[in-house]
């Protein structure tokens, strides 16, 4: 049963101010991702809530429980770390059970739950050998028994998957997502990858330069994206935005091309607004080949030449010249297409964004 | 007529062979060989006397060579501990400092910096028993009246012998282990702090076995000096009072130069060099268990 609960939550190194008085409520048993490029301040606030950094202000509630001065031992969490923090110089078994040692559990109690944690993981077989004998995803998962056998009230992951490659890191996140399942307790996880971010979590939390951008559900950030910042973030390909200016009934690019203002954002601009423009590559395609989902009256034609082409399989990316610049877009039941050719590309508009330029803050209702 | 000739290999090898012949190898079989003798520096021709291993069997039944032999040991053992324990103090609160470490650092190696001659000198003058600062600040301070006779009593002696021997010593200890420090990877110490472990869990569990190699590495250079402690001995002491304080090495060279008689002090060498052998084998199987253990990579 645990919330967690960040109030003007900030960090200072000297002078230099990195986290800036955030505010966060984390529900019990909920999975938190905490998102954003490096420095943005994400991993130093989990390890505020580990107890491993000073607090500089505000305060830090796990279980309405205010921990800001009590070290990390007795604030009940776990930890999983990047480079999985094992201890050396002790078995996979010794391991998992080091806290429990440490906390002076009997020993029937530490062997039943190393067990269970090691049948959670299917660590059975290794219980034995030491962290030097394990490959890169056996030791995530040994660090991650390692925290399920404290049976802590808050889980927090400090990029448990970026030391792994492509296909051990989607397959481990499969199974953080059945470990939360199981084990039902309060996540935040911090990644710099937003893929990871919107398949684990429940809520996530986008963070940039020590400021929270926005917290949402993984459907709320990609969706309706409520800065420039967010939109460029989530998703991948990103998001195509574009400088442009609002003139009347429509956006005007740098280059002078334009596309017509969509219509619930009429009441939101004025005619010179300075704003950025924003379009899914899913929303960018050649005729025929997307997904369209609204009004046909939303759907704008062009003709623009293609620059390059990015077959992936099942989609190919499509880069296209619009205003002088590419604009990605999303082919669905590809067809060949190669540079220079030219296609008829539809713009959905009812799924298009715009930010202010000045503020980057989302004008969308 | 062809003369064979050398194969690269051996032609290039052939002058470190020699070097290394003329400046280990033959000095080494001399040596050894004499201590077979009874050979005198005062009358040369008793080197080619062959007598076996009568000085081996006289040393071995000589009350003073086990004397010396077991305070060698005493010292080693002392020395070796108590620095082990301060460097690894010093060590761990130099690695504390966020400001000035380097700084630290360099101070923590003055000690290092001064020959052990100069190092015995100092003490001597220290621990003098009328001019000495240990009884004027003793004195002084009222903790006694007594002009105590540190160099004099054999006991007091010994005592004197080992400060001096781990001030000037244990910044080996200090900097092997801060190395040690400085190289292990933090997160496993986030990871016990985590855990739940208290600041002396977390050294005790985590830190010390990852340091140990570290210090069993100081152990193996220590214990091979101060098997052959020599200088510090001799300008504080010279093993007195009445042999007091003789140990290994002040022995073989009062035997060797004082009394001339250098094939038993070969003799007593050879015996000794033991004494460090077994301390070096020693010492490398638990750095390389201390090594296996947290499955260092170097």
């Amino acid at each position: 049963m645990a919330i967690v609960s960040l109030k003007k939550l900030t960090k200072r190194y000297g002078s230099m101010e990195i986290v800036h008085g955030i505010d966060l409520d984390v529900a019990d048993r909920e999975f938190i991702a905490l998102v954003g490029p490096s420095g943005c301040g994400k991993s130093t606030t989990l390890r505020m809530i580990a107890g491993l950094e000073d607090i500089s202000g505000g305060t830090i509630e796990i279980g309405e429980r205010i921990v800001n001065d009590l070290p990390p031992r007795s604030r009940n969490i776990s930890m999983v770390f990047q480079s999985y923090a094992l201890y050396p110089h002790m078995t996979v078994r010794e391991n998992l059970g080091f806290s429990l040692k440490i906390a002076g559990a009997p020993k029937e109690e530490m062997d039943r739950r190393v067990a269970e944690a090691s049948a959670i993981l299917g660590l059975d077989a290794l219980l034995e050998r030491r962290p030097s004998q394990l490959s890169g995803g056996q030791r995530q998962r040994v660090a991650m028994g390692r925290a399920i056998v404290r049976d802590p009230d808050v889980f927090l992951f400090d990029e448990p998957l970026s030391n792994l490659d492509a296909k051990l890191r989607t397959q481990m996140r499969t199974e953080i997502k059945k470990l939360h399942a199981k084990v039902k307790s309060t996540v935040i996880y911090v990644t710099h990858d937003q893929v990871e971010a919107m398949t684990l979590a429940d809520r996530i939390v986008i963070m940039r330069d020590g400021y929270i951008e926005q917290v949402g559900t993984p459907d709320e950030v990609f969706q309706r994206p409520a800065t420039r910042f967010v939109a460029g973030f989530i998703g991948s390909p990103p998001m195509n935005l574009q400088e442009a200016t609002v003139a009347d009934g429509k956006v005007v690019f740098a280059g002078g091309q334009s596309l017509p203002l969509p219509i619930r954002f009429k009441a939101k601009v004025n005619v010179g607004d300075k704003v950025v423009f924003g379009l899914r590559p899913d929303d960018i395609y050649p005729a025929g080949h997307g997904l369209h989902s609204g009004d046909a009256a939303d759907v704008h034609d062009v003709e623009l030449p293609v620059t390059v082409t990015e077959p992936l399989g099942n989609e190919t990316l499509v880069f296209a010249e619009f205003d002088r610049r590419d604009w990605v877009s999303r082919m669905l039941n590809p067809k060949p297409l190669k540079a220079g050719d030219r296609v008829a590309m539809h713009f959905d508009l009812s799924q298009a964004h715009l930010f202010s330029a000045e503020t980057g803050k989302s004008l969308r209702a | 007529m062809t003369v064979k000739r050398l194969s690269a290999p051996t032609l290039l090898l052939l002058p470190a062979v020699l070097v290394l012949a003329a400046v280990v190898v033959v000095p080494l079989c001399l040596s050894f060989y004499s201590s077979f003798t009874p050979f005198r520096l005062t009358r040369p021709e008793t080197f080619f006397t062959f007598i076996g291993l009568r000085s081996y069997r006289n040393i071995l039944s000589d009350a003073n060579f086990w004397w010396a032999f077991g305070r060698t040991v005493l010292l080693l053992t002392i020395a070796l501990n108590l620095e082990m324990l301060l460097g690894l103090g010093l060590a761990l609160l130099v690695e504390k400092a966020s400001r000035g470490q380097r700084l630290l650092r360099t101070i923590m190696m003055f000690p290092m910096m001064f020959s052990p001659i100069l190092v015995g000198f100092q003490f001597k003058f220290m621990f003098n028993d009328n001019i000495g600062l240990v009884n004027n600040a003793l004195q002084s301070l009222g903790v006694t009246r007594d002009a105590i006779p540190w160099l004099i009593e054999g006991h007091l002696a010994f005592v004197a012998i080992s400060i001096a021997e781990i001030w000037s010593s244990t910044s080996i200890f200090a900097i092997l282990i801060l190395a040690g420090l400085l190289a292990m990877p933090k997160e496993p110490v986030e990871a016990a702090r985590v855990d739940g472990c208290t600041p002396w869990q977390t050294f005790r569990y985590v830190t010390w076995p990852f340091i140990m190699p570290f210090a069993y590495i100081a152990m193996t250079i220590r214990s091979l000096d101060v098997a052959r402690a020599y200088d510090i001995v001799k300008i504080m002491t010279d093993g007195g009072p009445a042999g007091r304080t003789e140990l290994l090495w002040t022995l073989v060279a009062r035997t060797a130069y004082s009394d001339a008689r250098m094939g038993v002090a070969n003799a007593m060498a050879y015996f000794s060099i033991l004494l460090s052998i077994v301390f070096t084998v020693y010492f490398f199987k638990k750095l390389a268990a201390a090594r296996t253990q947290i499955g260092a990579e170097w």
